[in-house]
């Protein structure tokens, strides 16, 4: 009898911590507006293979942008390896800005550069 | 922060391949199942579950199992940490990850130090022992659970 109340009451903490993952907390672009989003500007830092998800910099509209991109693997399936784009190149990036308006930071989903297009998440519009 | 992002740990995992991340990532993953996977039988065991079965025979092969698979998830979570530690600086669930691993951490330090804990193998425990050892099995697991979460929702912040 006692047992059963305490596995009970263990299952309960596990159920309760469980619960208490907050729901929008799902795949990284809850932090990101559903709008579509574009950005020209130049390359500040080139594309960073590392984990867990590539990065580069452009300046653009007087600020430096934090673009993130896919998984280093995609990211680089999409040809976008380090150093093919030059710092100090114009691109056009599109994904979804930061919630945070005082964030400059995009989940981007293509990168344009020299007439080519980086498709980093293709199955994303 | 800026040191260990820095650090030739932090220059290895930026610069050596697109799958160590998701590698190192997945030695975290495995030390904390084997952790956790330990912690909870250990924990459920001194909380009144299975009392049938006597407490050495469950802490035996979970204790070093348990620090086994710490050692394998704080080794890879440097790594992780390293690749990007300056993005972390401000994230709120590593304010409450890091202090739940100590918690858990100080608790395991007083609990093998408890006449309960140290006499499980040699004779039968009072019911006012075994009750102390609950309350640190109740605080283990709340302190290894909510580790857990936090740590899940930092690349969610």
């Amino acid at each position: 009898m006692h047992s059963r109340l305490s596995l009970s009451i263990g299952l309960g903490i596990l159920a309760a911590s469980l619960a208490a993952v907050p729901a929008s907390a799902h795949h990284g672009w809850a932090g990101n507006l559903d709008e579509e989003f574009e950005l020209t500007g130049t390359v500040e830092r080139g594309v960073s293979l590392a984990g867990p998800h590539a990065t580069m910099q452009i300046r653009a509209q007087g600020k430096v942008w934090d673009l993130t991109l896919a998984p280093p693997a995609r990211t680089e399936r999409a040809g976008l390896k380090e150093g093919i784009i030059p710092v100090g190149a114009t691109v056009t990036i599109h994904g979804h800005r930061n919630r945070d308006a005082n964030r400059f930071e995009v989940k981007t989903e293509r990168v344009t550069w020299n007439g080519r297009t980086f498709d980093v998440y293709p199955d994303r519009k | 922060m800026v040191w260990l992002q820095r650090s030739t740990l932090g220059h290895a995992m930026r610069e050596s391949g697109v799958w160590t991340y998701g590698v190192v990532n997945l030695f975290h993953i495995l030390g904390v199942a084997t952790l956790f996977g330990s912690v909870l039988v250990l924990d459920l065991r001194l909380l009144g579950v299975w009392r049938h079965v006597a407490l050495p025979a469950i802490s035996k092969p979970t204790v070093p199992l348990a620090a086994t698979g710490f050692a394998i998830a704080a080794a890879s979570g440097v790594c992780l940490l390293a690749t990007k530690a300056t993005e972390y600086i401000g994230n709120p669930f590593l304010y409450i990850k890091f202090p739940a691993i100590g918690l858990g951490l100080l608790n395991v330090a007083v609990l093998s130090r408890l006449p309960a804990w140290r006499q499980q193998a040699n004779r039968d425990l009072s019911p006012r022992e075994q009750a102390r050892l609950r309350v640190f099995g109740g605080i283990s697991l709340a302190c290894w659970l909510t580790a857990i979460s936090a740590g899940r929702m930092i690349g969610y912040w």
